[in-house]
């Protein structure tokens, strides 16, 4: 019944939505369904390298792209249609691919763009895709050139702490630009900001410096310094292994310099070294990531920072003076550690040798029985199982495994007037009164043959589809 | 405790036990047989002291601190490596086992097995003189890669005369132990960055006129693997007095712009990392800019017509466009 007059509703629109239909995201501005702007989707892997450079500096010459709007075709925009054949899109698990990349779910956002989850269709690993949007980076300041440098840097460089770069994608019409790396479940930002006092065990702080240092020398021997280290711009895999991200602000050496001295300072105000704090002209480059370190390992450690300021200028007097206190349950070697890390002077500062042959990083401390801090679950899973398989279930089984209890059931009909709509949120509200839904909350992980059981039962009963959400459709 | 056979033995029957048995294994007496087999029986205990089994857990600390402590005291250690050959298949994995195990054993920030070592460099030299015999050559590779990842023994290693045999191993025609070779090599040439500087410093000369062999190999994997770690070495920041040395050096550039010819694609775009260092050298000296200029027009042809379906390799092409410019740009020194 519901799908015949699905049938109908959308056939009625098949003239309008056919391009639509394949530029469908959630995300997207220009859902309106008879709009003409909405190109297909499929990004072809565009051959990186000398394209990469042309969108971002193309359009950058060309500043008169500042909006949406003025792509669009005007007599298109305000093309009439009646109101009975207003259309909504349901919210839909539909298999999306990015080039050879299948597309998952959300796993965090930044001010560049989302992190989303990929699965590479072809060697079948797990990677995480930042899709940066080329109207977002223009208004962060130097945002492009961080990007671009950024990519340079990490194609060379391959290191088990060193976050990996794999694969480059563009997708002109959108304006975005995709950057597939080294899947990661969290930051020790993150894992910090879950516990209550905001630290970690000196046990487990301990691996995570180790692999720090480790990934720090690598870094420093390609000549490169980081500028940026703090507990948000260290990931960690699956496996736990510590991976350096964000070599937005990285500056490189130059092949013959005699030394390491750089002159410009970037990076989170509270873990600037006091060098950069006074406003030196130039400092040794490499001992700023010790310092930055420094501050690390005394925040994952103490749940506080060295140095702190109601305001920047506060913060940088209380750094250019270098005065600091370490809690007194923090004790011999970490204090020894963390005084020579965070030496005022950077010409007496640790080196990563001093650091690694220091005693606190030799030995393993005990762990006294202090539990390990776990990565926060993903919207409910701690195992932060692959949220690609859904989508690929969803494509592979049509009808005997949807999960009519999941959120996102209903999923095979796209396209429903407003009358339909409301007749299912009525009807989802009834059913909602009637049944306890005491299901599982983690409906996603469901494994296939339970669901399909799960699917026919609430068949039976009710004959009716639900969704929650409704994307951003925009009647026109 | 076991249904038979005698309750579980202590660490120090089983040293005394597993010595006696590799003696009279070295012996090569009529007793060889049970005496191989002894050998296998109390290795075998010793790993499950270490490791466990899948159902009983590893030995408490103080029976491992009792059993490292017979090892050091019995010279076993030495004496299963010397032996290695003679050991069965099994045997000698198991060899390679307790020993890494009893290697990373650590009390407080110190190493003890390291210590022990370090008074007895004998262990790494015959373990080093273990790439000459087949049948041992990979057991003794995973034992010295472990030893190589503490400074203090790969401190020995790379000032032992011992270490310029690896320029040999790493050629061998076994492909599987010049590779094992090779990257037991590459860890002490590369992992405590510091002691690989000064190790290259110092022995600067008597190291690179044996990497010279390597480039000039006839085995093609040598040259290849050889020339990328040369790659890797010179462009390391640790290795800048290294490197400024090297590329002042007319011969070297005179290999490279060879290797640039070869006829292996792979050789000449590793050679190409090389070449570059040279001609961005702000300073370079009279020797190498003299070659440059002599070659001049030829370089440029050349590198215009260098690996031009590397179109997507933006960084390749970036760097090809800058030694092209650099190239044609040079100069003799004014007033010579």
């Amino acid at each position: 019944m519901m799908d015949s007059n699905m049938c109908q509703a959308s056939k009625s629109f098949d003239s309008e939505t056919a391009e639509a239909d394949g530029s469908y995201e959630e995300d997207h501005e220009q859902e309106i369904a008879n709009a003409e702007f909405g190109e297909a989707d499929e990004l072809k892997p565009v051959d990186s390298g000398a394209n990469s450079q042309l969108w971002i500096t193309r359009n950058s010459s060309h500043a008169d792209f500042e909006d949406d709007l003025e792509n669009i075709n005007i007599s298109n925009f305000f093309h009439r249609v009646d109101s009975d054949q207003i259309i909504y899109q349901s919210k839909k698990r539909r298999l999306k691919l990015v080039g050879k990349y299948v597309m998952g779910d959300l796993l965090g956002e930044g001010s560049y763009g989302k992190v989303k989850e990929m699965l590479d269709s072809e060697t079948l690993c797990r990677r995480a895709v930042k899709i940066l949007k080329q109207r977002k980076l223009r208004r962060i300041p130097n945002g492009e050139q961080n990007v671009q440098r950024e990519i340079k840097l990490l194609r060379k460089l391959n290191h088990q702490n060193v976050i990996k770069l794999f694969d480059e994608l563009h997708n002109y019409e959108k304006q975005k630009m995709y950057l597939i790396m080294e899947f990661c479940v969290g930051s020790l930002q993150t894992m910090l900001d879950s516990t209550p006092d905001k630290k970690f065990p000196q046990w487990q702080a301990h691996g995570y410096f180790l692999q720090l240092i480790e990934g720090l020398e690598y870094l420093h021997s390609m000549r490169i310094i980081h500028k940026d280290i703090k507990p948000g711009n260290l990931l960690l895999s699956l496996e736990n292994q510590l991976k350096i991200s964000d070599l937005g602000v990285a500056e490189t050496i130059d092949l013959f310099a005699k030394d390491d001295t750089c002159f410009i300072g970037q990076g989170s105000p509270a873990f600037q070294p006091p060098e950069i704090a006074n406003g030196l002209e130039f400092f040794p480059g490499f001992k700023v990531d010790i310092w930055s370190s420094g501050v690390t390992l005394y925040n994952i450690t103490t749940g506080q920072y060295p140095f702190e300021g109601d305001n920047i200028y506060r913060l940088f007097e209380s750094i250019g003076k270098g005065e600091f206190t370490i809690p007194s349950e923090i004790q011999e070697p970490l204090r020894g550690l963390l005084i020579g890390m965070l030496e005022k002077d950077p010409y007496s500062r640790f080196s990563l040798q001093q650091i690694k042959r220091h005693s606190w990083c030799t030995r393993q401390p005990p762990s006294e029985g202090l539990p390990k801090v776990p990565v926060p679950p993903l919207r409910g899973d701690v195992w932060h199982s692959l949220t690609v398989l859904p989508y690929l279930i969803d494509h592979y089984y049509d009808e005997p495994l949807e999960d009519m209890n999941s959120e996102d059931d209903g999923s095979r009909h796209e396209y429903i007037t407003e009358r339909q709509l409301n007749e299912m949120d009525e009807r989802r509200k009834q059913r909602d009164q009637t049944f306890v839904v005491a299901e599982n909350s983690n409906g996603n992980a469901q494994s296939s043959s339970s669901s399909s059981k799960k699917s026919s039962r609430w068949k039976k009963t009710i004959s009716c589809m639900s969704f929650r959400t409704i994307p951003g459709c925009k009647q026109s | 405790m076991p249904l038979f056979g005698k309750s579980t033995k202590g660490p120090a029957e089983v040293v005394k036990a597993l010595k006696e048995a590799v003696n009279s294994l070295e012996k090569g007496d009529k007793k060889a047989e049970k005496a191989q087999e002894d050998v296998s029986k109390n290795l075998v205990l010793i790993k499950n002291m270490l490791y466990g089994t899948s159902d009983a857990e590893p030995q408490a600390d103080i029976i491992v601190a009792q059993l490292a402590q017979e090892l050091y005291n019995s010279n076993l250690l030495l004496l299963l490596i010397q032996n290695l050959n003679r050991i069965d298949f099994e045997g000698k994995k198991d060899v390679a086992q307790v020993f890494n195990n009893i290697l990373r054993r650590q009390i407080g920030t110190r190493s003890p097995t390291v210590e022990y070592i370090c008074t007895k460099p004998e262990i790494l030299f015959t373990l080093m003189t273990g790439y000459e015999h087949q049948e041992i050559a990979l057991n003794c590779g995973t034992m010295l890669r472990e030893c190589a990842r503490y400074e203090a023994l790969a401190k020995i290693m790379l000032y032992s005369d011992d270490f310029y045999n690896f320029f040999r191993y790493v050629e061998v025609s076994t492909f599987d132990i010049a590779s094992d070779a090779f990257s037991t090599f590459k860890e002490l040439l590369t992992r405590h960055k510091v002691l690989c500087a000064d190790f290259l410093e110092t022995n600067y000369d008597k190291v690179f006129s044996h990497y010279q062999r390597l480039l000039n190999s006839e085995n093609y994997v040598t040259r290849r693997q050889s020339l990328k770690l040369l790659g890797e070495l010179l462009l390391d920041r640790h290795n800048f007095t290294v490197m400024t040395r090297y590329i002042s050096n007319p011969e070297n550039l005179k290999l490279m712009m060879n290797m640039l010819k070869e006829r292996s694609r792979n050789i000449q775009f590793e050679a190409f990392h090389v070449f570059k260092v040279f001609v961005a050298n702000p300073n370079k000296p009279k020797p190498i800019l003299d070659i440059l200029l002599r070659n001049q027009e030829k370089l440029v042809d050349f590198l215009m017509r260098f690996h031009t379906d590397r179109a997507e390799d933006e960084q390749f092409n970036d760097e090809k466009a800058y030694l092209i410019r650099q190239i044609k740009e040079l100069k003799p020194i004014q007033g010579h």
